[in-house]
């Protein structure tokens, strides 16, 4: 999958994250409606994603992330047995405004917001995170920076070209009579897996 | 324009009072946003750090504007983009049609861009045929109704939800219930529709990073992700303020943009593009991927030219969180649609003036009241009131003043015996000049009764004549000589506050000195924007106050205060003699209460007591935010004899007088005054205190005819009071 960058981990690892920011990171994200899930390893994730789908009546997946990632790939490849699920580029491209959906990848938390940075050079990666009512995501639960500031210093060095930025919970509006509803044109769920044992 | 010319103020502002959607929407909004935004701060260690560097960096990015543009139309040109500039409008819908056509473009939607609205894009385009479409949900609805957004984060503030079912309804031709999670998922629905089979992307950006090329978007529905992803074809219209120089300096706009913006620590999308992007298709029954094409179109309108322009440039600062409208007092009664076409507040005041032109700009110039609530928290630190003032000031020297205007200040005003005179004639009940135009320039006065406050009359005998009998009653053996300069408002209006005021002043040693040449301070001729007599009567009160020779200069009314400490020193700049006399006047002017507080802890006099009657504290504006003063009166009232002193709600909000404003807009003045009549009356004091006569006109006004068993007393009276009971 085309990204900003495949050494998001190293630029990451110049001190700018660390283990401590985690309890900023879940308080924030919590208040942003993001759908926290804490768990050792990625298998971890497939009773609970299998759950969600059971509960949502979802019948079509769209994947993105699992190249360069073989946790990833386990995870999709344990989905594909019982579900209709897309990691293809043109596949994806082709069934996005059908999916129920949608699974990526995200880089790194930041503690002071509770937002993850997402690095969606591709277009596969944007249309899954977007188009469909649920996203699912993982991160390493490791990668979190302290403050928007650490962010930004990151993206400075790896920043040159693409398509990135933050998200911080669920699509949301408060257009109507100032009440919040999330989902107008993104997810209205917004799942994250921070992943202990992600290396 | 016609639409421009047959503006009626006045009226769009009479039916924002009485529309009761309205006024209850911004009630509760104005209650929830303080809360919100401090909570969304509370993980930060210093607001006014972040706000100095976000300052800082933007001065930096207004004074290299030329540098910046170039460097990031060359960032974007090397990723494979093409720029444009566009000098205004009409060259910006040219340049856009021709890439329309050369893409053969039928189907637009479009994101988060105000400086397409300020250029009214969207009806060029559909003139042309093309088909465009808002997709944030406010300014859908709004466009399907075909009205305005009435705030710039938040554009349909004004509606309720039936209001919205109902153009819901009106624009789909199916019967929308009054539900809001149903209407958002319509709206997700019908949009969607239209991501789907859109050819082209426009999105505004909510700045544009020069060393890299990239724009950031700031959303939280996710429209602008949309938009910037599906459509083959990308166009960024992108103001030049929105320019910064490196990718970290984002982080100084975002760490306060939302928490100013919607009280919350960070939007749902931040969304940053640099150069062309993939796009998956199908062409030919075939999958493709190809880079979409990126045009990014740089709109100046007036804004190169505010970068050079040494005052104004500080526009540049803003980064449209509206957080000024959030509380402004004015915005927070009648809402966004009174302004200019699309931006709205004070800072909307001032982009129209530069970008949609002076004209515009002075139709509504004067809802600013000056209170100064928006200087302290905005972002980027803008002097918004002065910024609104400068504009004013330049309309005036270009146009001219109305003729009334012109005959009250330059001959007048500048002449002290004429204008005693015709106050003492208004005194007489002569009533020389009754017309409404006349009144409501001059400093306070005679002005008609409205519906709900009563205005006071001219006192049969002013301060200056009383002045000398009242001074010999100082102490035998002085420890300063004062000078006192009363203002108008202590001199013609309250003159036993005077008098309150000058045996306070003897009570703490001081031997007090009222020189009579004294004139009013200029101030509301300031505000019209006259400064060339605004000068004649600084330097007539720098001579008369010259001539007392004294330690101190006080002052009880906070504007005479602030135009004597300040603006005299503006208005004399350019003149070395006058500005030094200027500059030792300043110098020896000292605001009534906080003197004494001074004074009296020096003896010792400031025990906090608890007296049988509750009494309040209102903050002027001039007093809290241009004089820095709250503290000491507070000080003051807490240890006054008979009182037992409490604080009120809001006790900071404007009281709706603001000098002329609350004599033209004097329905919408009466609307602020009951506001703050209602934050009184919860403390259950008997007395409010104030220290600005001003307040006093409008606060006592307002007790007057809705609860006069309060009583209103300027800070001196109830020192005075305190000094015959200690007898």
């Amino acid at each position: 999958m085309k990204k900003i960058s495949h050494a998001w981990q190293k630029y990451l690892q110049q001190g700018f994250i660390n283990k401590k920011y985690w309890q900023d990171f879940r308080e924030n994200a919590q208040a942003a409606s993001v759908e926290l899930q804490e768990i050792k390893e990625y298998k971890d994730a497939i009773p609970i994603i299998e759950k969600i789908i059971a509960e949502t009546g979802a019948q079509q997946l769209g994947a993105v992330g699992e190249d360069d990632n073989k946790n990833l790939l386990m995870v999709y490849t344990a989905l594909q047995k019982q579900h209709k699920l897309y990691t293809d580029k043109f596949a994806i491209v082709k069934n996005a405004p059908q999916l129920d959906i949608g699974f990526s990848t995200a880089e790194f938390g930041v503690g002071e917001t509770g937002s993850v940075c997402v690095d969606n050079y591709a277009y596969e990666a944007r249309l899954i995170s977007m188009l469909p009512p649920i996203n699912i995501v993982f991160m390493d639960k490791n990668n979190i920076v302290n403050t928007m500031t650490d962010a930004f210093a990151v993206l400075e060095d790896v920043f040159t070209e693409g398509y990135t930025g933050f998200v911080t919970g669920p699509s949301r509006t408060s257009d109507i009579e100032r009440v919040l509803t999330l989902g107008v044109h993104g997810p209205s769920r917004f799942i994250l897996f921070a992943v202990e044992n992600a290396g | 324009m016609i639409e421009m010319q047959s503006r009626n103020i006045k009226n769009e502002i009479n039916e924002k009072i009485h529309d009761e959607i309205l006024r209850s929407n911004l009630a509760n909004f104005a209650q929830q946003y303080p809360l919100a935004r401090a909570k969304a701060y509370a993980n930060v260690d210093s607001i006014d750090e972040l706000r100095d560097e976000l300052k800082n960096m933007k001065q930096y990015a207004v004074n290299h504007i030329e540098q910046l543009a170039d460097e990031f139309e060359s960032s974007l040109e090397k990723r494979g983009a093409k720029v444009l500039r566009a000098k205004d409008g009409n060259e910006l819908k040219e340049q856009l049609l021709k890439i329309c056509r050369e893409n053969n473009v039928h189907n637009i939607v479009k994101s988060k861009s105000m400086a397409t609205e300020e250029i009214k894009l969207n009806d060029y385009l559909q003139e042309k045929g093309l088909h465009i479409k808002e997709t944030d949900l406010g300014e859908w609805m709004l466009s399907v109704a075909g009205q305005h957004p009435s705030h710039m984060v938040m554009p349909a503030i004004h509606l309720n939800r039936n209001q919205c079912a109902h153009f819901f309804s009106d624009e789909l031709k199916e019967d929308i219930p009054e539900d809001i999670p149903y209407m958002v998922q319509t709206a997700r629905r019908v949009l969607r529709k239209e991501f789907l089979q859109a050819d082209m992307g426009i999105s505004g950006a909510n700045f544009g990073i020069a060393e890299n090329g990239a724009i950031g978007l700031v959303t939280n529905e996710g429209n602008a992700r949309i938009v910037t992803t599906i459509p083959p074809i990308h166009v960024i219209i992108i103001g030049y303020e929105k320019l910064i120089p490196k990718i970290s300096d984002a982080s100084k706009i975002m760490r306060l943009l939302p928490r100013n913006g919607t009280g919350q620590r960070m939007v749902s999308y931040l969304t940053m593009i640099d150069g062309p992007t993939p796009v998956i298709r199908e062409k030919d029954g075939k999958m493709v991927e190809e880079n979409k094409k990126l045009y990014a179109i740089l709109l100046d309108n007036g804004r190169l030219q505010a970068a050079h322009d040494p005052v104004m440039k500080e526009v540049y600062q803003c980064v449209r969180c509206a957080s000024c409208l959030n509380v402004c007092p004015i915005w927070s009664t009648v809402g966004g649609n009174v302004y200019g076409h699309i931006y709205s507040g004070g800072i909307g005041a001032i982009l129209t003036g530069l970008l949609n032109g002076m004209d515009e700009f002075a139709q509504f110039s004067d809802l600013c009241i000056g209170c100064r609530k928006c200087t302290t928290v905005c972002p980027g630190e803008i002097n918004i009131p002065d910024l609104i003032q400068e504009l004013r000031n330049r309309r005036v020297t270009q146009k001219g003043l109305s003729t009334p205007e012109k005959i009250i200040f330059q001959r007048i005003m500048t002449n002290r015996k004429i204008f005693h005179s015709l106050l003492r004639a208004a005194a007489l009940g002569q009533k020389p000049v009754k017309s409404g135009k006349f009144i409501r320039n001059l400093p306070l006065f005679f002005a008609k009764m409205t519906d709900g406050r009563s205005l006071p009359t001219i006192a049969s005998t002013p301060f200056r004549d009383r002045a000398e009998t009242l001074l010999q009653q100082g102490p035998k053996q002085a420890k300063m000589r004062i000078a006192f300069f009363s203002g108008c408002n202590l001199d013609f209006v309250f003159p036993e506050t005077g008098e309150s005021v000058v045996k306070v002043l003897h009570d703490v040693g001081a031997e007090v000195v009222y020189p009579q040449q004294q004139t009013c301070c200029g101030k509301p001729i300031i505000g019209a924007g006259d400064l060339a007599t605004a000068r004649k009567l600084a330097k007539q009160n720098i001579e008369a106050l010259e001539t007392a020779e004294a330690d101190y200069i006080i002052v009880a009314c906070p504007t005479c205060g602030e135009t004597l400490e300040k603006s005299y020193q503006e208005l004399l700049a350019d003149d070395v003699v006058w500005f030094k006399r200027a500059q030792n006047i300043a110098a020896k002017i000292r605001e009534f209460s906080s003197f004494i507080d001074e004074m009296y802890k020096k003896e010792n006099r400031m025990a906090v007591v608890h007296g049988s009657q509750k009494i309040t504290y209102h903050d002027s504006c001039h007093m809290k935010r241009g004089l820095g003063i709250y503290k000491q009166p507070r000080e003051l009232l807490n240890a006054a004899g008979n009182y037992d002193f409490v604080e009120m709600t809001n006790a900071d909000e404007c009281c709706g007088m603001a000098g002329s404003f609350g004599m033209k807009y004097a329905d919408l003045s009466v609307q602020l005054m009951d506001k703050k009549l209602d934050g009184i009356e919860a403390t259950g004091a008997q007395t409010v205190a104030v220290a600005c006569p001003s307040c006093m006109i409008q606060i006592g006004g307002g007790l007057d005819k809705k609860a006069p068993q309060i009583k209103v007393k300027h800070i001196a009276d109830i020192l005075a009071e305190n000094i015959v009971n200690n007898d």
